[in-house]
This record gives structure tokens, C-alpha cells and sequence, in this order.
């Protein structure tokens, strides 16, 4: 049995190195998110969107001489011991070029800090949301499409003092998602624009009932409830019982709860009242540009992170193309065609691009969730707008600052 | 705070919890009885349930409340066929091996189920249902037959036990196996019959917790923990007993806000089973000592 | 390319085998010799991974600690740290038997894990310890992978021959003399209950250490590392599949279940590129699948027990009755 054990691994390695081998011709960036685990949810609609720009990029002449782009989906499980496993694979199995992913903060971590960062291999995650990641010594390796927790949370602070809100209750999810934003959203609130935060109580995810601690949130007298937590999972469920139980007349939400599934299990009629932000290009145009491709492949463009999942893969593809397919300055070019400076290019417009690369001229990418112009940590300045509920699903209000 | 709300907030969410709590702690603790061992597919099973009640409700249209039945006798025909095909042939080894074969099904069941429902989150019906008022007390239909259904399952199965010719026979096997095999209990009915009632019990637990949130794919396991710890407290081998302590889990996270910050309302089933442990190892109702 | 990206990837995974070899061998000091169902492995893994990042970082704000010590300081803090959290869990728990050990410890694993996830100032919360020195980390990534190797094997080669050698002293017999019949060896004058507790916290402070390993290979430790399948209950499937009570197949468990983790997930990414996301819900469905079979061919485990006598009637001595 021990041996038919090891000559099965065996046959499983061995038709691994057989099925890469004949796969030189193409150029392959890994997509690598948390599949299995907490955000399974979530997950699909990320590496959907990023396989959006992988397949523009091939219809519209591919990488460098016509290669096909492809996308190399990995399993990150949301865990870092799932996370260095999967990028591992795509690293030295598959021979990626680039990263896009993983999504937790946690794989991101453990990824860029055992493969990547040592490996050279550019790294874009699209929803890896942890301050500590723009402290990581990465060697201009390691980027992010999403915005750091800390801009959105002060962001909304603001827009909503100005637009009047008074007495709000914070609920966040016990991650490092919710936390950042909690903690960023009460910095500026509360001690900056003098606004009262009257409970401030962190949950845990996947519990039937949160019935209790919306009663804890509601002493104190908030007509205003925040909501940090994914409008697919436990953000749902709050939601849901606090308009059932007629707790708080007005829900706020950061971005991880612009998700299709509130408008679908809650009805839009339900949401009157229900805001939240989300990532937005300047020009929003780059954003209907991409709302428009994803739908036209049956995706939706509502889910959580899709945009910058979607900005993740088309920089990266950029940044391969500019590199001419040499490895090692990927993550170099990332700044080079996202810095602000040459001609605009948006969502889809891959040829546009490919021609101008070709002749030397310089490109900044405007994407659907930014203009991501990386600093030297790889971060971005975010770019917010805060959303409402209309007939056609969220509609924008305003531009936050 | 008034009386009224803490019971609205806090024992009325509590009940419904622990029903759903109490409808999975009954399978585990009969399993636990009967077979003697930690089945750790439980939670999976359950969501496998939740979602067959889906899949009959969006393809014949029909109200959730008659998908139950359907759901129940799926899982637990699903249940009878896992056991005849995983676990049967474990029964001799030592019991460990089992739970390690369960914690493979759950890895299965779960993948069948995100394979084919997808991962999205879904619900039976869509948009909010506000509470009614009765004298005080706010409670949803869904609420009412949820504890309903809790106190109808386990009375039938309660009197089954207790009086019918098979259920004894599980009891039997329960409280002395060789004694129950010497006087000619037939041993692979009675193990089948523990699966049939397990399974649909895990199914309505998974459909109450469905109709009470929201479907998801990891929904049962997130489940699991506090389903044991529910049939510990209860008592092994005690189907009141894990009525009882699925009760008590679900009012104490509920009310555990009130005392302790919230992100550490998980932390209560345990908090108290350890206690519970700790004062009387056999549980609420003398159980097993296993 | 292809041969020095397989070889990366082997020594990867060797890596990781070596770092569930230990997690595994310190479950087996606590099941496979005395019997103790210690299903809160994950706890012991945190404490020990995070008490070794707090060590051995350099200082930072608004937690514990860094005390920017050599990360052998961290390592051999995370067996202390380990082992002193198993002492008085030890103390209380191992009265209980089997299966209830077995909830309870799953029980202070999760309430291990939320102290972590909620508590800023001790662990720095849900965002977790990053920049924790690898030994070895500055090389290139080849070289260090091999050099990490070299390291993490050294440590395991060193339990595995101690854990070994208390098994065949005197020490090893009076455990499994304990495992198998309680009585008798408490009719013999042996202290049972101080014994178990020996086994736990040995076995705590291997799993501690397992857990620092992992974080200062990973230069990271947050707390979606903590989570029971990847900390727990895959540690009880190697050492189930590898054969409780054998160090070797602690060891060999380790590496087969990891292989079957890691290369199952190629595997079933040959499947048609429409289906690359729910490849990933196969993978699990064959790993689960995996398992049945091993199972069902060699419930025993790949390396049994060796028997020493007939212990073929008390084998479940440890099983509910």
C-alpha cells in the first residue's frame, strides 16, 4: 500500500511537469485567492473579473508576439499556510510571471514574505486590505489595487458628517478588514470631526443570530448603524435582522457590503435607507467601461472587490508587456504604466495600449476602482464614491473626500 | 432594560438558536450513543439538507415548509448511504478511525455542495419579514414553527424510543451492546435506523437555520462546535438532554453580550461546557461517561 | 526552469512536511502513547508561533513586546510558552476522558484563538505579527529554501531521536501501560495522572515549537493561520493515516498527507480552464475521497504500531467502552 501510495504521488507530480511542459508558448500570471474557506463567496467573482482582462488581453492581440495570456487559478483557502502552498505552485510549477492575489490579508503575508519577495515575482493583491502589508520590505515586489483600510474609513467619516448623520453605532467583523476600517472610521469620526460613536462592538463571523448584539448596539440611542463586514456573508445577516427587528433607521456600509446579494435577499424596496461606499475611477467612465465587459460575460459587476480584482490583471498584464515578458522587471513596470504620467488607457482597451507600448510612448492606467498610482510602499490613494440602492441596483450619490 | 426586552432581544433569538442547536445535538448525541463515536460530518450534513430544501423550492416553486419533509428524507437516505459505504467497514477498528474517515465526508459533502449550488448566498424567500406582537412578545412566523418543530421532532423521536419495539432495541444497544447483540437485536438495522433519524434531524437543523439567515456553504460548520458542546452539556446518550443543553447554548451566547464584549460571544458554548465539565462530568442529565 | 522550479517546490514542501512532522509527533507523544485526544492542536501552534514572533521581532507599537532577540531565543520561548499554556489547561482537562478531552480542548483552542484575534495590545489583533526574521532569510530564494530546510530537518531529526528514545526507556512502557490499562498501572504505583500531564505538556511544547517554525518561515503570523482544519484536524488525519504510535508514521503521515494537500491541487487544475474555480471544490472532494480510501485499505496506518505482545485486544483501550 505504501508503495502504491508513493507511485500514485509520484504519477501526480510526474503528469504535473508532463502537462507544463508543452505550456511555454503562453504567459502565465497566477490567480490565487481564498477559493475554499471564509470568503468562498466571494472568491469566484474576483478571479472571474480577473479572467475578464485576461481574455480582453488575448482577443485583442495577446502579450508581446500574439502569446496567449493565460490565468493560473490557485487556492489560497484564505489561510497563509493554503496561501504560500498555492503561490509556490504557481511560482515554480507553472512558471507565472506575476501574481494577482491572494485575497486575505493573512496569505498575502505569508505568500509575499516566502515565495514572492524572494522569488522576484511581482505581487498584486486586489483585496488584502492590512496596513501591515504596506510595511513589508518587498523590494518594490509587492502591490495593491485596493486602498489601505485607513483611507476609506476616514473618507466615510467625513461624507458622512457632511451629509448630517448624527449619533452612529460601528458593527465590525472581527478580521482584519472590519478592525482596520473600524478603527480608521473612529479615529476620524469620533476624534477628529467631534461626531459620537455611541457603541463601538466587533462579531465574529458565521453565527445564526446576531439579535443581541444589534440590542447592544442600539443602547445609546443611534439612529445610525456602520456596517464593516462582506454584504455576502455575515454583513448580510445583521443587516437583515436589524430591518426585521426595527433596530436603527439608517445603515451605512463600507465597501465590502456593496454586494448584489443585500439587493437580492433583502429586495430593493427593503434598502431605502442602506448606503455604502465603494472604490471608484476619478473619471467614472473607466468604471462603466469595465461594468459593461463584465456583464456582457455574465458577471457581476456589484460583487465585492471585482473592480480592483479586475485593475489587478490588466495593470499586470500591462506591466508584462511592458517588460517584454522579462520576469524580473515586472514589478517595476507596474509603477511605469500606472504612475500618473502618459497617455490614459482604461479598462479594456488592451490594443490601444499593446500599440503604444510598442512604440515607446508612456501609458498611465485609469482603472475602474482608481487611477492606482502605486507610492513606493505599492500602495494606492483610493478614489470613493458612496452608493444608495436604486431601481437599477447601486447607484452612485457622491463623490467622497 | 425592561423585561420585554430581553425577551425580544435576547431569550427569544436565544430559543430559536438553541432549537437549531438542539435539532443537530440530538443526531450527534444518538450517534455518540449508539455507535460511539464523534461524528464530525454533522455540520456539513446539515448544510447538505438546508440546500436540498433549496433546490426543491426553486424548482417546483413550492413553500420551503414543504421541502422539509423532502429534505429530511433525502439526508437521511443520504446519511444511510455514507454510513453503508465509508463507515461500515470501520466499525471493528478503533473509533478515532472514523472520526478521521467523518472529517473527510464533511470535506465531500461540502464540496458537493459548492460544486452544485455554487457558493453564493441564497435564501428560501426573498426580502425581510418584520416580527408579529403578541402581548408584548415579538416573534416571527418562521420563529414560531422553528421551536414548533424543534418540540414536534424530538417528541416523536422521544416516544419512538421509549415505545416502540426498535427504538428500545436502540436503547439496548446504547446502554449494553453485547448484551443488546445476545438477545437478538439485529445490529445493521439498528445502526440504519440511528442514520435515518440523524440525517433528518441534521436536515431540519440545516433548514431552520436556513430560513432563519441566509444559505451558505459553510453554514453547518460553523455550526458544529456549538452542536457538540450542546450534547456534551446535555449529557451523552440523553435525547432531552441535548434539547436541553442545545437551549442552553444558544440563550447563553445570546445573553453572553451582555456581559462580555461581543467578539467573544463564540467563546460562551465553551466557556460553559468546560464549567459544566468541570461540576458534573456526565452532563445535565446523567449521560454516558465516556 | 521546469527541473529548478520542481526542485523549489520540492524543497517547499519539504518544508512543510518537516513543520507537520513535529505538530504531528507531539500529537503523538499525547495520543499515540498516552492516549490523550488532544483536538486543540491549534491553540498550542498559536501560542507557540506568536510567543516566538513577539520574541524575536524588533520592538513595534501598540503591542507586546518586539524584543528583537535571536530567533532561537523565539523558538525555544515558543516550547515554554507552549508547554506552560498546556500546564494548567493539562491540570484541569485531563481528568475528563476521550471524547470530552477532545471537545474541550477544541474549546480553549477557539477561545486561544479569539484572546489572539481581539486583543491588539497583546498580539496586535486580527492583523497579525509581520517582518519576523527567517533564519537564513537573506540568501537568495533557492538557497534559503534549501538552508531553512536544512534547519527545520535538523530540529526534527533532533525530537524524532529523543521523543524515540524516552518511548524505549522505561518511561515509553509505563506510558502505553497507562494507555492501554489505567488500573493496572495505577495498581503498579504509577502516577497517572501526573504521567499524562507529562505527555501533554512534552507534547504541547513540540506543537509550540512547530508553530514558531511555521511563522518565521512564513516572516509572518496572523490569525487566519490558527484555523482548526489547516492546524488541527489535518494534523490528526497524518497522524491517523500515518499510524498513531509510531514516530515514523507520524512522520511518514505527515508527509504523504501534505503531499496529497499540495499536488492534489495540480492535479485537478487539468481540468478545462472554465472550470478552474470548481476544480478547487474537487480537490477537496478527492482529498476527502483520498482519505476513505486510505482508510479503508490500511486503517492501521501505513506504519502501525509495533506490537509488543498481544495488544491486539486492548488496542481501543482508550476508546469509549
Amino acid at each position: 500500500m505504501k508503495t502504491k501510495f508513493i507511485a500514485l504521488a509520484a504519477g501526480m507530480l510526474a503528469a504535473t511537469a508532463l502537462a507544463s511542459a508543452p505550456a511555454q508558448a503562453d504567459v502565465k500570471i497566477g490567480l490565487i485567492g481564498g477559493v475554499s474557506g471564509p470568503i468562498a463567496a466571494m472568491a469566484p467573482a474576483m478571479i472571474d473579473a480577473a479572467q475578464l482582462a485576461v481574455q480582453q488581453v488575448n482577443e485583442q492581440g495577446g502579450i508581446g508576439d500574439g502569446e496567449n495570456l493565460v490565468g493560473v487559478v490557485g487556492d489560497s483557502a484564505c489561510n497563509p499556510q493554503g496561501g504560500t502552498d498555492a503561490a509556490t505552485k504557481a511560482v515554480n510549477i507553472e512558471g507565472v510571471v506575476g501574481i494577482v492575489g491572494p485575497h486575505c490579508s493573512g496569505a498575502v503575508l505569508a505568500a509575499a514574505g516566502s515565495v514572492t519577495i524572494p522569488a522576484g515575482i511581482a505581487l498584486i493583491t486586489p483585496s488584502g486590505t492590512s496596513p501591515e502589508i504596506s510595511g513589508l520590505e518587498d523590494k518594490g515586489t509587492v502591490f495593491r489595487t485596493v486602498p489601505s483600510d485607513d483611507y476609506q474609513g476616514r473618507a466615510l467619516a467625513r461624507t458622512m458628517k457632511e451629509m448630517g448623520y448624527g449619533k452612529v453605532a460601528v458593527a465590525y467583523l472581527n478580521n482584519d478588514y472590519g478592525t482596520g476600517l473600524a478603527n480608521a472610521f473612529k479615529a476620524e469620526y469620533a476624534d477628529e470631526l467631534g461626531g459620537e460613536i455611541t457603541q463601538f462592538a466587533a462579531h465574529e463571523e458565521g453565527k445564526a443570530s446576531y439579535r443581541s448584539n444589534l440590542a447592544e448596539l442600539a443602547k445609546g440611542g443611534a439612529d445610525t448603524l456602520v456596517i464593516f463586514d462582506y454584504g455576502d456573508g455575515t454583513g448580510l445577516t445583521i443587516l437583515r435582522q436589524a430591518l426585521e427587528n426595527g433596530f436603527f433607521d439608517k445603515f451605512v456600509g463600507g465597501d465590502g457590503m456593496k454586494s448584489d446579494a443585500v439587493i437580492n435577499e433583502l429586495g430593493a424596496e427593503n434598502l431605502a435607507n442602506f448606503v455604502s461606499s465603494s472604490p471608484v475611477g476619478e473619471q467614472s467612465e473607466s468604471l462603466d467601461m469595465f461594468n459593461e465587459a463584465f456583464k456582457g460575460v455574465g458577471g457581476d459587476p456589484d460583487a465585492i472587490f471585482a473592480n480592483t480584482s479586475y485593475d489587478a490583471a490588466f495593470v499586470l498584464a500591462l506591466a508584462i508587456e511592458k517588460a517584454g515578458g522579462n520576469k524580473a522587471d515586472v514589478a517595476a513596470a507596474v509603477v511605469d504604466v500606472s504612475n500618473g504620467e502618459g497617455e490614459a488607457i482604461r479598462p479594456g482597451e488592451w490594443k490601444k495600449a499593446k500599440e503604444l507600448i510598442a512604440a515607446g510612448t508612456a501609458i498611465d492606467y485609469k482603472g475602474a476602482a482608481g487611477d492606482h498610482n502605486f507610492d513606493e510602499k505599492g500602495d494606492v490613494p483610493g478614489t470613493y464614491a458612496l452608493f444608495e440602492v436604486g431601481s437599477n441596483g447601486f447607484e452612485v450619490i457622491t463623490e467622497m473626500k | 432594560m425592561n423585561l420585554f426586552e430581553l425577551l425580544n432581544f435576547y431569550v427569544v433569538p436565544g430559543i430559536v438558536l438553541g432549537s437549531i442547536y438542539a435539532l443537530g445535538a440530538v443526531g450527534i448525541t444518538l450517534i455518540f450513543a449508539i455507535l460511539r463515536y464523534a461524528h464530525l460530518a454533522h455540520g456539513d450534513m446539515a448544510t447538505l439538507g438546508a440546500f436540498i430544501a433549496l433546490a426543491v423550492v426553486t424548482s417546483l416553486g413550492v413553500s420551503p415548509y414543504v421541502a422539509l419533509p423532502i429534505a429530511i428524507l433525502g439526508t437521511a437516505a443520504v446519511a444511510v448511504g455514507i454510513d453503508k459505504v465509508f463507515y461500515e467497514h470501520l466499525r471493528e477498528r478503533p473509533k478515532i478511525v472514523t472520526v478521521m474517515a467523518s472529517l473527510g465526508i464533511a470535506l465531500m459533502i461540502r464540496a458537493v455542495v459548492q460544486v452544485v449550488w455554487g457558493v453564493d448566498t441564497q435564501t428560501y424567500t426573498r426580502g425581510i419579514v418584520r416580527p408579529e406582537d403578541y402581548f408584548g412578545i415579538r416573534i416571527r412566523d418562521r420563529e414560531i414553527y422553528t421551536i414548533l418543530a424543534m418540540v414536534a421532532l424530538v417528541g416523536v423521536l422521544h416516544v419512538f424510543l421509549t415505545r416502540s419495539k426498535w427504538g428500545k432495541a436502540m436503547r439496548a444497544m446504547s446502554d449494553n451492546p453485547n448484551l443488546a447483540l445476545l438477545s437478538g437485536i439485529d445490529n445493521k438495522k439498528v445502526v440504519m435506523l440511528t442514520w435515518v433519524i440523524a440525517g433528518g434531524l441534521c436536515a431540519a437543523s440545516g433548514f431552520f437555520l436556513g430560513i432563519n439567515t441566509e444559505l451558505k456553504s459553510m453554514m453547518g460548520w460553523h455550526m458544529l462546535l456549538p452542536m457538540f458542546a450542546a450534547a456534551i452539556l446535555g449529557g451523552v446518550g440523553r435525547v432531552e438532554g441535548a434539547v436541553l443543553g442545545g437551549l442552553i447554548v444558544g440563550i447563553a451566547e445570546e445573553l453572553s453580550v451582555l456581559v462580555i464584549p461581543s467578539e467573544y460571544k463564540a467563546a460562551m458554548a465553551f466557556a460553559i461546557l468546560l464549567f459544566m465539565l468541570l461540576v458534573r462530568p456526565t452532563g445535565l442529565l446523567k449521560g454516558k461517561v465516556l | 526552469m521546469e527541473f529548478l522550479g520542481l526542485v523549489n517546490y520540492a524543497l517547499f514542501m519539504g518544508i512543510f512536511i518537516c513543520i507537520y512532522a513535529l505538530l504531528a509527533l507531539g500529537l503523538n507523544i499525547q495520543w499515540g502513547f498516552a492516549g490523550l485526544f488532544n483536538a486543540g492542536i491549534a491553540g498550542f501552534f498559536a501560542v507557540g508561533a506568536y510567543t516566538s514572533a513577539i520574541v524575536s521581532t524588533p520592538p513595534a507599537d501598540g503591542r507586546l513586546g518586539g524584543f528583537d532577540l535571536h530567533f532561537v531565543f523565539g523558538w525555544i520561548a515558543a516550547m515554554l510558552a507552549a508547554a506552560l499554556v498546556a500546564w494548567p489547561i493539562g491540570k484541569i482537562c485531563l481528568r475528563f476522558r476521550s471524547d470530552y478531552l477532545a471537545i474541550a480542548s477544541i474549546g480553549i483552542a477557539e477561545i486561544i484563538r479569539l484572546v489572539i484575534k481581539s486583543e491588539p495590545v497583546l498580539t496586535n489583533g486580527a492583523r497579525g505579527i509581520s517582518s519576523i526574521p527567517r533564519p537564513a532569510g537573506d540568501l537568495a530564494y533557492m538557497e534559503s529554501q534549501i538552508a531553512y530546510l536544512i534547519i527545520v530537518l535538523a530540529v526534527l531529526i533532533a525530537a524524532y531521536v529523543l521523543v524515540e528514545r524516552q518511548f524505549n526507556a522505561p518511561w515509553g512502557r509505563m506510558m502505553r501501560a497507562i494507555r492501554d490499562n489505567e488500573d493496572a498501572a495505577k495498581a503498579m504505583g504509577k502516577d497517572v495522572e501526573f504521567r499524562r500531564l507529562e505527555a501533554f505538556i512534552f507534547g504541547a511544547a513540540l506543537m509550540g515549537l512547530g508553530g514558531a517554525l511555521f511563522a518565521h518561515f512564513n516572516r509572518s503570523i496572523t490569525p487566519e493561520a490558527i484555523d482548526p482544519m489547516v492546524a488541527t484536524f489535518l494534523i490528526w488525519i497524518m497522524l491517523i493515516l500515518g499510524g498513531s504510535g509510531n514516530n515514523r508514521g507520524a512522520i511518514l503521515g505527515a508527509a504523504v498527507v501534505w503531499i496529497i494537500w499540495s499536488v492534489s491541487e495540480i492535479a485537478t487544475d487539468r481540468l478545462p480552464h472554465e472550470y478552474a474555480v470548481q476544480a478547487k471544490y474537487i480537490r477537496l472532494f478527492l482529498i476527502g475521497l483520498m482519505l476513505q480510501l486510505v482508510l479503508r485499505f490500511r486503517p492501521e496506518g501505513l506504519l502501525p504500531e509495533p506490537l509488543r505482545g498481544d495488544q491486539r485486544a486492548t488496542k481501543s483501550g482508550a476508546d469509549p467502552r
